[in-house]
């Protein structure tokens, strides 16, 4: 499964784009789950099962601390990792191009373009 | 009155808006036609020619993302239920990064190399297999017809409550009603017929002309007015309320309503009364105090009566709520020369029953207390209208039915009851509660754990952040835009755009529960409701409409890029890569027109007649298409060893894992849409675990993939010079 080499003598090297997308797949399913365990966890412990006291409950901004603390914390925090995310982290990879697109482009010459040799050629 | 003319004048603008907003979608259609004539016909007409920038690509999937739901579902739920909804909606902080994130470059780039126009076409290119293909097709277009039809079911109900006052579209509708009068495929309501006319025509019109591009321009147009329109509520609604920490504490006191039925007095029988309509308001003496009623259900007085019985009612139980009600600090106007001299008893339950055909025609006076048959508990069904019953036909009657038998109060000897379906007068959870508004898990009519327990909290983690990876509507968008470049700054932008979107809209409708009691009889409404209350304070209906037409757009925007995914599977995966390889851009192009308009239409036509729990059906599709899609689309991606055997294998697991606890609620639950929750986990949860599970192992068991599909998808020939 690890094909560096075959027959023809032809090298090959995993994808960058693929290494890259894979890497920043897991640091966002880690993002999603860091989340999770604040957001639940938090506005649980702070929000439910608790004494009200009608018309003094504690609150932040105007909203219940429960709420502040659990969600829009969370919130404003993952907003900055999702710029993080997308400003510094995520590779500006190329993505190669489409056989219409070589063919609207005229790149392909005389020759027609069909999906397979186009992605033999992106191989 | 004044709330009246209110009402009047903003519908009105939303007639306007409405025009106007129509004319722009086919102004859209007509420009996205001409790029059709100057580029590759099926890239464009399904895909865009892989091109979109970076605020095309992040409003079109913003859009498309926000269904109706998130327009009259969500400020619904948040009115109904409180705060809590915060926390139901709170994985929509990830929601861009994780649906947009996780698999859009990779799939893009994987699209790109293979040619893939469609979902399966990606599927289908990744593993070499035709079959894989056409078993994504089917999967694709039974969900999404289902899907179709709620939608438009959706967009037809909001046109309805969008135009409800407008008289052009009153008469109209009842020249609709003469036309279609005995036939009974029609059904009873032209209003509803009408709207889902003019919003079917002109969403097939519009997607059917324009494909793919009109559908994204329209998505752009859509997202704004949805961005703007919440931007504009929520210093509105704050204000209104005397400031958000005011709502709040407000919340804090409030109960939730009780349902049931109720008798109604009137002052003359001559009255010129002819209806109580929903939502209005009536009040009943009790001692030094007087209680205060919404109608939950529409209904007609006989000419000549002063007594109506069985009038559906939901009593305000909050005391400061009714204070401010009675003093008229709320939109309520009472209805003149009616007052309720009886309701509900508050530990009964109501609802209808089915009477069994009987020997003798007869009648039921109300309040009769008839024995149910068989019953353990010795319960005890009391008519709360007068039931006239014919001889050889089963009746259903509402009713209201208690606890225990009341042994003390005669019973009738009538009938034994066949089929009985009731509802607490009190909600299940939260009764008597105040403070529920502001804690979780927030009150909730029919279930006793509340609204928001900690695994369904959890569930709804996983149900927007990893399904709507899931979605082959979102995947499709993902293979549109034009780069990375492109992919990282929509990420951006959809990020900022949801938390300007969700998080006003929370803290709008819990002003709105403050401001618009008694929403609960139709909470659906309470969009259109608190859009044209706010803006006729500030003397701006006509901003009014422009609001009202947000969810409208939000379902058009759903609804275009579901109708395109459909006609995209048959006329590409199946016709163009299964019948006809070699079918010329002409034959594609007259065939794609016609498979939209076919789609459609058909879709429209089953509309006329739509099944009910239209949200569960959204979520039924939703949840199902991730449990189907997301694991095999994610391995294929990411996993080189992954092949086709696992995915299939994988993909009919989670599709029957989520069947089945849909399957098992219809008995355990009796209804196929109130699922079962293993672990008291959604279903979801289950099809993903399964999906995702079945697919690593039966991916293991079987044999690897070929070099060359390996090589293709994973791998790229090394240059010479870096070889060197």
């Amino acid at each position: 499964m690890e094909p560096s080499s075959n027959s023809s003598s032809e090298e090959f090297e995993l994808d960058p784009v693929f290494l890259n997308s894979r890497r920043e797949a897991y640091v966002i399913f880690g993002i999603w789950f860091l989340c999770m365990i604040w957001a639940v966890p938090v506005s649980y412990m702070m929000g439910y099962g608790r004494e009200i006291v009608p018309g003094n409950v504690p609150t932040v901004f105007g909203m219940p601390t429960w709420i502040f603390w659990g969600i829009v914390c969370p919130w404003l925090a993952a907003d900055v990792f999702t710029t993080w995310l997308c400003f510094r982290f995520i590779k500006n990879d190329d993505l190669g191009v489409a056989p219409e697109e070589l063919a609207e482009a005229g790149d392909a010459g005389n020759e027609t373009a069909t999906g397979e040799s186009v992605a033999k050629e992106g191989v | 009155m004044s709330h009246l003319f209110i009402l009047a004048e903003g519908s009105n603008a939303a007639l306007v808006t409405f025009t106007i907003y129509t004319l722009a979608v086919f102004g859209i259609a007509a420009l996205s036609n001409q790029l059709l004539k100057s580029k590759s016909f099926m890239s464009e007409y399904f895909l865009g020619s892989r091109g979109l920038g970076v605020w095309a690509f992040a409003l079109t999937f913003a859009a498309t993302s926000s269904s109706g739901g998130s327009f009259t579902g969500f400020p619904a739920k948040i009115y109904t239920h409180g705060w809590v909804l915060a926390l139901w909606i709170g994985s929509y902080m990830v929601v861009p990064i994780c649906t947009m994130g996780l698999i859009g470059k990779r799939l893009n780039q994987v699209a790109r190399a293979s040619g893939a126009i469609t979902i399966p076409d990606v599927l289908r290119d990744r593993f070499n297999s035709a079959r894989f293909g056409l078993l994504t097709v089917v999967l694709i277009v039974f969900f999404m017809s289902f899907n179709l039809v709620a939608q438009f079911k959706a967009g037809a109900l909001i046109l309805k409550v969008l135009l409800n006052d407008v008289e052009i579209f009153k008469s109209f509708s009842l020249s609709v009603a003469e036309w279609t009068s005995g036939v009974g495929f029609f059904g009873s309501d032209s209003q509803y017929l009408v709207c889902l006319l003019f919003f079917g025509v002109a969403v097939i019109a519009y997607t059917t002309y324009g494909g793919f591009h009109a559908v994204v321009w329209t998505d752009v147009m859509q997202g704004v007015v949805m961005v703007v329109g919440v931007l504009i509520l929520l210093p509105l609604a704050i204000n209104a309320v005397g400031g958000l920490d005011r709502a709040t504490q407000e919340m804090s006191k409030m109960t939730p309503p009780m349902r049931g039925y109720g008798v109604v007095q009137l002052d003359d029988s001559t009255s010129e009364i002819a209806q109580l309509d929903k939502e209005d308001w009536l009040k009943m003496s009790d001692g030094d105090s007087m209680r205060v009623f919404r109608v939950a259900s529409s209904k007609t007085i006989e000419p000549g009566t002063s007594m109506v019985y069985g009038v559906e009612l939901l009593e305000i139980t909050t005391p400061s709520e009714v204070e401010r009600i009675l003093a008229g600090e709320t939109p309520s106007e009472f209805v003149d020369g009616a007052t309720v001299t009886r309701f509900s008893d508050p530990d009964a339950r109501y609802g209808k029953a089915v009477l069994p055909a009987g020997k003798d025609k007869g009648a039921l006076e109300p309040y009769t207390n008839i024995p149910i048959d068989g019953d353990e508990d010795q319960r005890v069904i009391t008519t709360v209208t007068r039931v006239v019953f014919p001889s050889d036909e089963m009746v259903t009657i509402p009713i209201e039915i208690r606890p225990s038998r009341l042994t003390t109060e005669p019973l009738s000897e009538a009938r034994a009851v066949v089929n009985v379906s009731t509802k607490s007068v009190k909600y299940a959870s939260g009764a008597d509660t105040p403070g529920v508004y502001v804690s979780g898990p927030g009150p909730s009519a029919t279930d006793s754990v509340g609204f928001l327990s900690l695994s369904v909290a959890i569930s709804f983690f996983f149900m927007w952040a990893i399904s709507g990876s899931g979605q082959p509507s979102n995947m499709v968008r993902l293979m549109a835009f034009k780069d990375a470049m492109t992919l990282r700054r929509a990420i951006f932008t959809v990020a900022l755009y949801y938390t300007c979107i969700y998080v006003p809209l929370v803290f709008i409708f819990c002003c709105a529960r403050v401001l618009v009691p008694g929403m609960e009889a139709e909470p659906d409404r309470i969009m259109p409701e608190i859009a044209l209350y706010l803006t006729s304070g500030i003397g701006a209906a006509w901003l009014g409409g422009l609001l009202i037409a947000a969810p409208f757009a939000a379902v058009m925007s759903t609804v275009d890029s579901f109708l395109l995914m459909i006609s995209s599977a048959m006329v590409r995966d199946i016709y163009q890569r299964n019948i006809n390889p070699n079918a010329s851009e002409g034959t594609i192009k007259k065939l794609s027109y016609l498979c939209t308009l076919i789609v459609g239409s058909a879709a429209m036509i089953v509309a006329i007649n739509p099944p009910d729990f239209l949200q569960d059906i959204i979520v039924y599709v939703g949840s199902g298409l991730a449990a189907c899609f997301l694991a095999p689309v994610v391995f294929l991606l990411y996993w080189p060893r992954s092949n086709v055997h696992g995915s299939v294998i994988g993909m009919l697991a989670g599709f029957s894992a989520h069947f089945s606890m849909y399957a098992t609620g219809a008995f355990v639950n009796d209804s196929f849409f109130r699922p079962y929750r293993l672990l008291d986990f959604d279903p979801i949860i289950i099809g993903l675990f399964v999906s995702f599970t079945v697919t690593y192992l039966a991916t293991l068991a079987t044999p690897a993939p070929s070099q060359e599909l390996v090589r293709k998808y994973f791998y790229r020939k090394v240059k010479a010079d870096s070889q060197a």
